[in-house]
């Protein structure tokens, strides 16, 4: 992967791998009674199709507005986000969440999954939601629920799994409609060593499997390890690596490099 | 999307409290119960008092226009002339069942001793007891026939008053059509009880012969006109109004002064009742709602994230409003059914009210329009309280959402 500066009017051709989503002078301030606080201060990122991208930085440095931004779940102050090609910065709420529901998915700290619906029925929500017909869903529900090791665990509710397998129904749930992009906030956070390795390993390979995108905002470093690109935000910016490139640390990650 | 997979969802969510959802429902329950048990009271007792005013006057009453709207100077004044082919013509009407005549005065009656003041009524006596049955608590004596000629029955006060009893001989005095004062010796048949005290302090039932003979005369006051049922009223009216152009046609209605005032006290009464159950209703559901809204606002927050759209939400939380308060109006409408039952099964007392001598039954009418207007009515509120408390935190900002602890 190479740094991506912003693109200068007029300028150059289309990378090698086309960004499924471009962001470019991203702004965003947050009012808190009379002080303005700048989370976000002109921020350029381009999400390449496949890859999995880590956001780093300290608490406080703006990844989680980020990637709430990325996630079309707020709205930038100034700025431009595309989403494979189409402006959605700007986006009213009905709109904003109908693309939510096609091109996006979401894993959580908590992993969030609905307590009264069996892990099946969590990984079919999106699939409702998005009307796909009830045929087609059981037998997308049960090729994803196998894919991250559950398919015995189909009919367990969230309270009769572990953390780690509440987490790769979450991830199933995230990639159940083949998204574009995936939005990981601290997925491994909640969890123990040996789950968030498997599910750090699932997450990679689904990835790959799926060309889904992910930007995962993480502190652990285990996981940074295996992203394709690391991004380090520090007050609302991106950090320029100590040699003087501007925004992106690019690790060379065997798995992708073999693969 | 499916509109069973919503409810469903529903359903689910409002089995997450137990305890909090069966409050809520028992406390619908009980708001349907009371709403229903109320409202059936109030129905029987309109009932009743129709068809207690029906069977006193008739469904409708025939009589001059001047009869019904001011004094007489004389007994009879305005009365009604040509009765018996008044009856046949009326009697000609296919929804007209009986026709009985009513000779209605005032006078003395006196003991020989003592005097007082009277409401005499003189009626056919084997058409008025065999058309309305046993409408008069008689208390010693007999029933007035055809056959007595010259024979009175006393209400209880006034029998009392005069120290009077069955067979015992009165003379009544009364002023005749043409001003005179006129006496004549009566026979005591029997004492009765209407069930107001002051009724029973004054009025005197004799046949329409010996008050016509009293009052020298062979008008009438009015005829109470009996129909197949209370339905044909409105329709009975506009025909013989039409056929009698110069004779009034009154309904029981317009001259059941005291059905109209029982009827307007208890609708409001009832109605401030059936307002304050649904006010208690709709904050019982509100609240449990209200409480379960902020315990999963990450979650609202989640599934707005994964696409769901507000009205969805919105939809699904008034659905689970509608579930306990629906659960709840059910069971209260079985309750409710149950005690109307039981009530009939084991009869209870009324105390008199107030007026009145005589207590009655208590009984819930089992309306099903009314059963229907209280579960939809129930099944609204809930929804609506629900959607109320729900609306704002399903438009909260996704990301304020994901943040509630």
């Amino acid at each position: 992967m190479s740094p991506l500066p912003p693109r200068p009017p007029g300028a150059s051709p289309a990378p090698p791998t086309a960004p499924v989503m471009s962001l470019r002078g991203i702004q965003k301030t947050y009012r808190l009674g009379q002080h303005v606080v700048p989370a976000l201060r002109g921020v350029d990122l381009d999400v390449l199709a496949g890859e999995m991208l880590a956001l780093v930085g300290p608490s406080g440095s703006g990844k989680s507005t980020l990637l709430n931004l990325c996630g079309l779940i707020d709205r930038p102050d100034a700025g431009r986000i595309e989403l494979r090609g189409t402006a959605v910065h700007d986006l009213d709420e009905t709109r904003a969440t109908l693309l939510r529901r096609d091109a996006l998915g979401f894993v959580f700290q908590g992993f969030n999954l609905v307590p009264v619906m069996t892990a099946a029925e969590n990984v079919d929500f999106p699939l409702f939601l998005a009307g796909v017909p009830a045929a087609q869903r059981r037998q997308r529900v049960a090729e994803v629920l196998a894919q991250v090791g559950l398919a015995e665990h189909a009919a367990h509710r969230p309270d009769a799994l572990s953390g780690g397998q509440r987490q790769r129904v979450a991830i199933a749930r995230a990639l159940v409609k083949r998204p574009a992009l995936v939005i990981a906030d601290e997925p491994t956070a909640s969890l123990d060593s040996h789950s968030a390795d498997n599910v750090l390993a699932l997450m990679r390979a689904l990835c790959h499997a799926q060309g889904a995108a992910f930007v995962i905002a993480t502190h652990d470093d285990r996981l940074t390890r295996r992203c394709d690109r690391v991004v380090r935000l520090l007050d609302g910016r991106i950090e320029p690596e100590a040699g003087g490139a501007l925004e992106v640390h690019q690790v060379q990650n065997p798995q992708r490099s073999a693969a | 999307m499916s509109p069973f997979a919503w409810m469903r969802l529903a359903a689910l969510n409002t089995l997450r409290n137990r305890r909090r959802s069966l409050v809520t429902v028992c406390i619908a329950a009980l708001g349907t119960a009371a709403l229903l048990l109320a409202g059936g009271f109030a129905l029987y007792t309109y009932q009743s008092l129709e068809q207690a005013a029906a069977r006193d006057s008739g469904h409708l009453v025939l009589g001059t226009p001047a009869q019904f709207e001011g004094e007489e100077d004389v007994p009879l004044q305005h009365g009604l002339d040509g009765v018996a082919e008044l009856r046949r013509r009326l009697l000609a009407d296919p929804d007209v069942r009986h026709v009985l005549p009513r000779v209605a005065f005032n006078g003395l009656v006196s003991n020989g001793e003592k005097s007082t003041v009277m409401m005499a009524v003189g009626i056919e006596p084997d058409s008025e007891f065999a058309i309305k049955g046993p409408f008069l608590g008689v208390s010693a004596g007999q029933v007035l026939t055809n056959a007595d000629q010259g024979a009175v029955m006393l209400g209880a006060g006034l029998a009392r008053n005069l120290k009077a009893g069955p067979g015992s001989g009165l003379t009544l005095l009364s002023a005749t059509t043409q001003g005179v004062l006129n006496a004549m010796d009566v026979q005591v048949k029997g004492v009765f009880s209407t069930g107001i005290p002051e009724m029973d302090q004054r009025l005197v039932l004799t046949d329409v012969a010996t008050a016509q003979k009293l009052l020298d005369t062979q008008r009438v006051s009015t005829l109470g006109v009996f129909l197949r049922g209370m339905e044909a009223t409105a329709p009975a009216q506009a025909r013989l109004q039409a056929a009698h152009p110069r004779l009034q046609v009154q309904t029981w209605l317009e001259r059941a002064v005291f059905y109209r005032s029982v009827r307007a006290l208890y609708n409001r009464i009832f109605g401030v009742m059936g307002l304050v159950i649904g006010v208690i209703v709709v904050f019982v559901v509100a609240s449990a709602m209200a409480m379960a809204v902020v315990e999963r606002t990450r979650e609202i927050g989640t599934l707005r994230a994964l696409g769901t759209l507000p009205r969805q939400l919105l939809r699904t939380l008034a659905l689970e409003g509608l579930l306990l308060g629906g659960t709840g109006a059910v069971a209260g409408a079985l309750l409710a059914l149950a005690v109307s039952v039981a009530l009939l099964v084991f009869p209870v007392q009324m105390p008199p009210p107030p007026g009145r001598s005589e207590g009655y039954p208590l009984q819930i009418a089992i309306e099903p329009t009314l059963y229907l207007g209280v579960l939809v009515l129930m099944l609204k509120l809930s929804t609506l309280a629900a959607a109320l408390v729900a609306r704002r935190t399903v438009r909260k900002p996704i990301v304020e959402a994901l943040a509630h602890v």
